[in-house]
């Protein structure tokens, strides 16, 4: 059984069903792919799991503890993190100062004393981006951005990781570097669901993928499996049912 | 507390107060037909004039998203422009109504539209909610000037009161035409949102602004024809409420729009028709109090406080605000945050500026002036204390004097009689709970909502809070300054230099906290509610904190207030129209800076100079006049006049190397076009594409090998 698992989870928004009955497994010290065509229900289902979207059914469960009705500062104190695919840095923040903001909120439950600012300087080191520390985001590239919100995810140490098309906007060198990152990761023990539009980077970081299309899972297995399975090609190449 | 518990509160405390005032204020009239009729009969027109008002707003705000305070000034200038032609000029009202209404309005709602909203679009809430508050300033000064306010005015009404009557009451055919325009009215924008191709793409642009331009939809056509309109319906409501007021005071000429506002909020700002309904309840509410009941002594002014009050119900009555996703594209300037070191300067250099001042160029025998510095000195520190709250936390209070005032009294009411030194604390102490309880709205209510609902509780405490026999009541309560070490502070030489030397350690304090962990998580939520919840911040616990402290400085100030009038009578110096500048003198300053608060002190110190020592008509409209015009300066500076002067000054300094470095830097990226509304607003060229690939990191050398390509 994973770290978190979702559990038949259904979104509606008005007549549209976001997200179908969905259910996924998140094991600790693995990378767990979700991946599909836009539209799928990826960023929803993150929010449904990070608790900034109700799910009109189903479950959210961390460590066997369920975690549904739970406010969503409660599950950031509980392990979950996560990164946004549309940025949602503190823009008026220096890059410091957006992890600061979430090692300080750390620092009130965690059991251990530390040094807020040295963490932070290391936190911006591991991701690659120390030498931008104090430089307010919205000056940023996006690339960088996404890697401050990545270094912010890992300041509140979470158990589970959830990132959202972290590769967006990063040159090869590092999204290298961020494959290299995010195994260091999983060896640590960290549970990672990663939504990725980068295929090598998805096939090459992942233990195990779920396909999402209109809201429902509509396949789940390795790297391997995933891309030989016929739905899944129907899926991106859009072949219709028709033809095939 | 969910949404239902919190909705059932509002209507049992709602159920309970009405009740409560009925029967406490109950004239003893009897309930029957007759009476009921002539209530309704009453409402219609007041109804009418509300729904156009209201419609006004609501058609400016879903097509622009801009909520226009100025709509009740607009309509009460217009009415003066009416009055100028008919009444000073003889013209026939059905050749100058139409004229106004279709000619004059709209051209005026065209040129605001090019001139300043339009360059509003993207700004900060709170700067868009002071420009349209300076404009409302404006307009008030500029009737002030060009009318007289000491000659009375007064408008005929229509067919000069004939009319017809209804069971016992007479319905003049004023009234009928209001009714029937109203009525009109809400068919004519009906046709107008739903069957004209300008209609639907208004309506279009409320549900995407950016979908809409996309799909051809004219932005600034739109944007000027919906203020032409607002334009329009403003006149039109101002016209025909003139004539029923006694003497055309611009003052409640343009206060109608706070009713105006409780029926566009229970429109939610979007719908026309609950618009409607929102002013037909508003009118039988008031026209109930005004005929069934008698309200005295401490409740004298409910009748006056029932819109605020019933903005503030439907206000909590709305659903609980989504959680924030961070606004795209909302680039705001370079922010810099000061040292404490550098405040605590800065703050000394203040201090001896006042002590040199006040001791050889202001006479102590002579104490007005001295007096008014220090009131300056307290007007700084009310605007400090939105600092924190509207400047990094993002939340729009408008009323910081409001609570100033509950301080001021708290210190009179405390040990303040005979100088004590806790009350001023106490004072402080006293304010803070009543400024935590914001944070529950402030957890339902997002933006625009909130600032309306901390407007309308500053107008609830200024027309019942000061008359209660615990506060003020209906006589005066003498204050006495501190006596602090030893000294009192009865001189008011002595008085300044504490009040100085009080903002300066507050100024101080203030920015030690925006570097501290609470500062950062203000800053924080404000930048991304969604991602500040997902590392942890507890958004209430954040709120109530923010707003407790705010409440708490300003309560605290308020007691500085006292000292300096000596004498606290009713809401004077208090009401909420005395706090609007305030806040506003605060964003033309820059809301997140203390200096932006020391600018506020001094811009009030100017008014107060020019009000009194000016003794011509035209300075007095000044006194509104010019928070209306330095909006001009928010438009060319929304982060604060404070930031390019302090930018300006330090690049003077031979030490500030970085500050000379950030210019150069900013200048370049200035030249530099902006790329997310490339492609909207003009032709994609090849040079953009350059500029895209550096913004997403794409290597140079791909699209400049494709160039040289293509040109080879």
């Amino acid at each position: 059984m994973g770290l978190l698992e979702i559990e038949e989870v259904s979104v509606q928004f008005g007549g549209l069903l976001a997200v179908d009955d969905a259910s996924l497994s998140v094991p600790a010290g693995r990378v767990t792919g979700l991946i599909g065509p836009n539209g799928a229900g990826k960023t929803t289902l993150f929010n449904v799991i990070t608790g900034l979207q109700a799910p009109s059914g189903g479950r959210v469960m961390l460590d066997g503890e369920e975690v549904t009705r739970r406010r969503p500062y409660r599950r950031a104190r509980l392990g979950i993190a996560r990164t946004f695919q549309r940025l949602e840095a503190f823009g008026s923040l220096t890059a410091r100062e957006n992890v600061l903001v979430a090692l300080e909120m750390r620092r009130r439950w965690a059991t251990t004393r530390y040094d807020c600012g040295k963490i932070a300087d290391e936190l911006l080191e591991r991701v690659g981006i120390a030498r931008v520390a104090d430089t307010r985001v919205e000056a940023l590239p996006t690339g960088s951005a996404r890697l401050v919100e990545l270094a912010r995810a890992l300041a509140t140490e979470p158990k589970v990781l959830l990132l959202d098309e972290p590769s967006s906007g990063l040159d090869e060198q590092e999204t290298d570097a961020l494959g290299v990152l995010l195994h260091e990761l999983t060896t640590g023990g960290l549970a990672v669901l990663l939504v990725e539009h980068d295929m090598p980077l998805v096939m090459e970081a992942c233990s195990y993928i779920s396909v999402l299309d209109f809201g429902r899972v509509i396949a789940r297995g390795t790297p391997r499996e995933i891309q030989a399975d016929p739905s899944v090609q129907r899926a991106y190449l859009g072949t219709t049912k028709a033809a095939s | 507390m969910s949404q239902r518990w919190s909705n059932l509160l509002v209507w049992a405390g709602t159920i309970a107060f009405v009740v409560l005032v009925s029967k406490t204020a109950w004239a003893g009239h009897s309930i029957d037909g007759t009476s009921l009729t002539n209530l309704v009969v009453l409402s219609l027109p007041l109804a009418g004039i509300i729904a156009m008002a209201a419609s006004g707003l609501v058609v400016v705000y879903t097509t622009t998203g801009i909520f226009n305070f100025a709509q009740g000034a607009i309509g009460m200038f217009m009415a003066y422009v009416d009055w100028e032609l008919t009444v000073h000029h003889g013209l026939p009202q059905l050749l100058v109504l139409p004229l106004v209404v279709v000619v004059v309005a709209p051209l005026l709602g065209i040129a605001l539209d090019r001139a300043i909203m339009r360059h509003l679009q993207g700004k900060a809430l709170v700067v868009q909610l002071s420009v349209t508050v300076g404009l409302m300033f404006a307009f008030i000064g500029l009737a002030n000037m060009l009318w007289n306010q000491n000659n009375a005015h007064s408008m005929p009404a229509l067919f000069a009161g004939h009319g017809f009557h209804i069971g016992q009451v007479l319905l003049t055919w004023h009234r009928f035409i209001t009714i029937v325009v109203a009525v009109a009215l809400a068919i004519g924008l009906r046709i107008l949102l739903f069957r004209t191709r300008i209609g639907i793409a208004m309506r279009a642009v409320v549900d995407n602004r950016d979908l809409a331009a996309l799909g051809g939809a004219r932005s600034s056509v739109l944007s000027s024809f919906a203020w032409a309109l607002g334009c329009s319906l403003a006149a039109l409501a101002g016209i025909l409420l003139a004539p029923e007021t006694a003497d055309m005071s611009t003052t409640t000429l343009t206060f109608l729009i706070i009713t105006a506002f409780a029926a566009a909020v229970v429109g939610r700002l979007r719908s026309l028709p609950l618009t409607y309904i929102g002013a037909l309840i508003l009118a039988l509410a008031t026209q109930w109090s005004g005929s069934f009941l008698r309200f005295s002594e401490r409740w004298t002014n409910v009748p006056d406080a029932l819109p605020t009050i019933m903005l503030f119900v439907v206000l909590l009555l709305l659903p609980r605000a989504e959680i924030q996703f961070a606004r795209i594209g909302q680039i705001r300037r370079v922010e810099r945050v000061s040292s404490v070191r550098d405040t605590a300067i800065g703050m000394l250099a203040l201090l001896i500026f006042i002590v040199v001042l006040s001791t050889f160029f202001l006479s102590n025998t002579d104490t007005t002036n001295l007096s008014r510095f220090a009131l300056g000195m307290c007007t700084a520190l009310v605007a400090l204390s939105l600092v924190p709250l509207t400047g990094w936390a993002g939340q729009v209070s408008l009323a910081p004097l409001a609570f100033a005032g509950i301080g001021a009294v708290a210190y009179a009411r405390l040990g303040g009689a005979h100088g004590s030194i806790w009350a001023v604390f106490l004072a402080a102490l006293v304010t803070v709970p009543v400024g935590a309880l914001f944070a529950f709205p402030a957890m339902r209510l997002q933006g625009l909502y909130l600032a309306l609902a901390t407007l309308a509780f500053a107008a609830m405490v200024e027309e019942i809070f000061y008359s209660q026999p615990f506060a003020i009541g209906a006589g005066e309560r003498a204050v006495e300054p501190v006596h602090l070490l030893g000294i009192d502070f009865t001189s008011k030489r002595a008085f300044l230099i504490l009040v100085t030397v009080v903002f300066g350690l507050c100024g101080i304090g203030i920015v030690a906290l925006r570097r501290s962990a609470f500062g950062r998580r203000l800053v924080a939520l404000r930048d991304s509610e969604a991602a500040s919840v997902t590392v942890g911040v507890n958004v209430l616990e954040t709120k109530l904190a923010v707003f407790a402290l705010s409440a708490g400085i300003a309560g605290f100030a308020g007691a500085f207030f006292a000292m300096n009038a000596r004498t606290l009578n009713g809401p004077t110096g208090f009401e909420m129209i005395a706090g609007l500048p305030i806040v506003l003198a605060l964003v033309i300053g820059g809301v997140g800076f203390v200096a932006g608060a020391l600018f506020a002190g001094i811009f009030g110190l100017f008014l107060i100079l020019v009000q009194s020592d000016w003794h011509i008509s035209l300075w007095i409209g000044l006194t509104y006049l010019a928070p209306g015009l330095a909006v001009l300066g928010i438009i060319q500076s929304p982060s604060g006049a404070v930031v390019p002067i302090g930018e300006g000054f330090a690049r003077l300094l031979p030490w500030r190397h970085d500050a000379r470095r950030e210019y150069e830097e900013m200048t370049a990226a200035a030249a530099e076009p902006e790329v997310g509304v490339l492609g909207l607003e003009r032709p994609f060229e090849e040079s953009d594409v350059l500029l895209v690939d550096r913004e997403l990191g794409i290597s140079n050398d791909v699209p400049r090998a494709v160039a040289a390509a293509r040109s080879g």
